[in-house]
């Protein structure tokens, strides 16, 4: 039963203030420990992927080696200066790291191996896990994974068997698409085929998903911005003359391919987007069931980052 | 209230008065608890439901000096009484004469009503049993144009949906609807209290009855944000055995109400059909985490933690720090063999302590490696029940996929197999028949073993029990870390059939 002991402390802290107080400390301290160990970590990890430090290990390197080059027979039992320095091996892993890091903010997919953990899983475990790195608004975030397997009788055929995809990126759609199984169809490195998958541009769709979705996203925090929507009104008490003339600007469904706007006049707008940012169809009905034909036209014509400029010549 | 009475296909307005002394009215509210009670009086209160839910006030010329509750003379004095009371200490039955038999003496509204059920239901999460569906497109055949075939949600748009709901309730009954949004999660909830009446006006609503007016009639539908399912719970457990209500009523009245879901989110050219995911859990968080409209909706168990966010930024490719080695990442055939040649070096006297400390971090180690960050007992995204049926063949010697027997003797819960009951769990003998259709019998010994695991939370049962030793962590199916994602399923091969895990 390992909770109790851990449920008896925290009574004892409710308990004893001056334990309470006590452990406050020993948490503050620790969580200094640890912004320190990180400071201390990325500092190691600048110095040794530096370029002198490189050109210095290298020299060690070569200065090292001749000696055990000749004796070749003695060199399965000494070991190999990867080993025996313990800077060269942490430097090999960083440079490996560092490419790592490389392809995948400049590639943005990146492809690895990894076991499934299942004893019953598919095709002895392997599994081909894809990384999708996307940056939105400036920063990275936590990348979309896929995981396939081959669970079907010819094995070269592929199949996402996890990932981490919302449910507002049609994966499903893709796979069908580009991943198809069933009758007819063969692997990716057949060279015809009605149902031939291909995987580079599975991935490659997916992606144009992914990031057409956070560009639509940020898109609509610039229009936000751009028409001050999110300020608070004490703020912009300055430009009192100047009535807010929208209201609201906001996603209307799950893909934001549907954009909602209010005006303060009770008129309200919807424009659809497609993939590319294009905006396809704009309805705006004022409170009195009329069309706004004249700001349909300025939606209407041209990008989605756009609307706010058009609209904004119209009023002002 | 109009004097004629006309038989209608409308909605029930949330107006709609019942009596104070309805039975179930007063069954509604003692269910809550006093503190609850008291910041539902307080809702009913607040400026913006004022309108809807006005309590009864004091007139200026007539005071009654027998009335034991005395009404207010102005809102404020009413809402510094109620704050007062929860403040203070008393009994819950005392919160609700004063509101039945005080400040609300001519009625509980509708909407009151559906309020005083929400809070219930926030309350008690596991008070309804949530079952996931999916909404799936109808395919028409003919090929689709891109755009509309790279939809994967359909939208949803209250007040639409309700609109097209309500054309599809039959003109004999009457339901009142009323949309909610979930305190923490993200779900909008819709209570659709159906009352058998043709008529939208008080009169369906006066009489004492009890089968007009009935919690059995009480349906709940969740739409979690940004996912393309809905949970509903159309079958509550509150049936008492004596009500004079046939069951056959409620699961029409079940089946019509699943039917017009699918109606409601359909439009022109768009049609839509509800699919089962064979999951259901009376947890919503449990549920909204596996059909969701977040990340984690197929990876389960050892995945998740690639769909969980790393606090410390190790996740970013600008991130320059080497990757400290989590659980996920030692081989574990490496560290077996580790273990095993210290355990040989500690062949000593005090042997046991240290393998057994070992052994205990180990067992700890693989759990970590097979349920990832989910499933621990303290999360509170646990479901109550898991079905599985296996129909492997009989495993001669060895059987990977069988489970150890330890932990079929420690829950007790091997089923006999399934004898063409008619019981409650019928719906779930049919998905299992249905799964099971098109299997190339051969002549091994296949046994149909049923399973249930049952408990608060099992899957993090199941990661004690690893973590305890008796289940092997290596040599567990993956099913039983709720990796794939059901809560019913058939296994062959050691894996789940149908659903597998991402759904796709």
């Amino acid at each position: 039963m390992r909770p109790s002991p851990v449920t008896s402390t925290s009574k004892f802290d409710v308990d004893n203030p001056i334990a309470a107080q006590l452990d406050d400390e020993i948490a503050s301290l620790q969580s200094q420990i640890a912004s320190l160990k990180t400071r201390r970590k990325l500092q190691a990890a600048t110095i040794i992927s530096s370029h002198s430090s490189k050109s210095t290990l290298s020299r060690l390197r070569n200065s090292t080696q001749p000696p055990s080059n000749p004796a070749t027979s003695v060199a399965s039992q000494t070991l190999s200066p990867e080993e025996s320095n313990p800077l060269f091996a942490t430097s090999k892993l960083q440079t490996l790291h560092n490419q790592q890091n490389l392809y995948r903010f400049c590639g943005t997919i990146t492809a690895f191996h990894i076991r499934d953990p299942d004893p019953n899983a598919v095709d002895s475990g392997n599994v081909l896990g894809l990384r999708i790195d996307v940056a939105a608004s400036g920063k990275f975030i936590t990348p979309y994974y896929i995981f396939l397997n081959k669970p079907f009788p010819d094995p070269q055929l592929l199949r996402v068997h996890r990932h981490t995809v919302p449910s507002y990126i049609p994966l499903a759609q893709l796979a069908s698409r580009h991943l198809p199984h069933g009758k007819g169809a063969v692997a990716m490195n057949a060279l015809k085929g009605e149902k031939r998958q291909d995987l580079t541009r599975f991935v490659r769709a997916l992606r144009r998903e992914i990031v057409a979705y956070h560009n639509r996203i940020s898109v609509i925090n610039c229009l936000r911005k751009s028409l001050q929507l999110d300020e608070n009104s004490s703020t912009s008490r300055k430009g009192k003359g100047r009535e807010r003339v929208i209201v609201d600007v906001s996603a209307a469904d799950a893909e934001a391919k549907q954009l909602r706007i209010e005006w303060h006049d009770g008129r309200i707008g919807r424009c659809a987007v497609d993939g590319r940012g294009e905006v396809r169809k704009c309805v705006i009905i004022g409170e009195d069931g009329l069309r706004d034909r004249d700001n349909e036209r300025a939606v209407e014509g041209g990008r989605i980052e756009g609307i706010a400029d058009r609209l904004k010549e119209g009023i002002y | 209230m109009s004097s004629l009475s006309i038989p209608t296909t409308s909605a029930l307005l949330s107006l709609q008065l019942i009596p104070s002394s309805h039975p179930t009215v007063i069954k509604t509210l003692t269910r809550l608890s006093r503190p609850s009670l008291l910041s539902l009086a307080l809702d009913w209160l607040d400026e913006r439901n004022i309108e809807i839910t006005a309590p009864y006030l004091a007139d200026e010329e007539e005071e009654d000096p027998n009335d034991l509750y005395p009404p207010a003379h102005s809102l404020d004095a009413l809402r510094g009484i109620y704050s007062e009371l929860q403040a203070g200490k008393g009994t819950k039955r005392d919160v609700v004469d004063r509101v039945l038999e005080g400040d609300w003496r001519e009625g509980i509204n509708l909407y009151q009503l559906a309020m005083a059920d929400m809070q219930y239901l926030y309350d008690h999460q596991a008070s309804q049993k949530w079952t996931a569906l999916r909404i799936v497109r109808l395919s028409s055949g003919a090929d689709d144009t891109e755009s509309t075939k790279l939809k994967s949600i359909p939208r949803f748009h209250p007040a639409t949906f309700l609109r097209n709901l309500k054309r599809e309730v039959l003109p004999d009954v009457k339901a009142h609807y009323n949309l909610d949004r979930h305190p923490t999660l993200p779900l909008l909830i819709l209570r659709i209290f159906i009352v058998e009446s043709p008529y939208n006006t008080s009169l369906a609503l006066t009489s004492q009855n009890e089968t007009t007016l009935d919690s059995n009639k009480v349906f709940y539908v969740a739409f979690p944000d940004e996912s393309p399912f809905v949970y509903v719970s159309l079958n509550t457990s509150l049936a008492a055995p004596n009500q004079p209500i046939s069951r056959l009523d409620t699961k029409s009245l079940r089946k019509l109400t699943l039917e017009g879901i699918a109606k409601a989110f359909s439009r022109p050219r768009e049609r839509y059909k509800l699919e089962s995911t064979h999951m259901s859990a009376r947890n919503l968080t449990a549920l909204v985490e596996r059909r969701g409209g977040g990340r984690t909706n197929a990876a389960g168990g050892g995945w998740s933690i690639y769909a969980s966010e790393k606090d410390d930024g190790s996740d970013n490719p600008l991130n320059m720090q080497l990757p400290t080695p989590t659980p996920s990442t030692p081989d574990k055939d490496d560290s077996g063999q580790n273990l095993d040649e210290e355990n040989k070096e500690n062949r000593g006297l005090k042997r046991r302590q240290p393998e057994n400390e070992r052994l205990v971090k180990r067992r700890k180690m693989v759990a970590g490696i097979r349920f990832g960050n989910i499933a621990k007992a303290d999360d509170g995204k646990g479901i109550e029940q898991l079905t599985i049926r296996i129909i492997d063949p009989f495993p001669s010697s060895s059987g990977a996929h069988v489970l150890p027997d330890p932990l079929a003797d420690e829950l007790g819960a091997l089923d006999p197999p399934p004898k063409k009951s008619k019981g409650r769990r019928s719906t779930i003998h049919l998905e299992l028949e249905q799964d099971m259709v098109d299997d190339g019998e051969e002549d091994e010994f296949r046994p149909t073993i049923d399973m249930v695991f049952s408990g608060s939370h099992v899957f993090a049962g199941i990661r004690e029990l690893v973590e305890a030793g008796v289940v092997d962590g290596e040599r567990m199916p993956g099913w039983m870390t709720g990796e794939e994602g059901v809560s019913l399923g058939v296994v062959r091969q050691g894996r789940v059939r149908g659903w597998k895990g991402s759904g796709l």
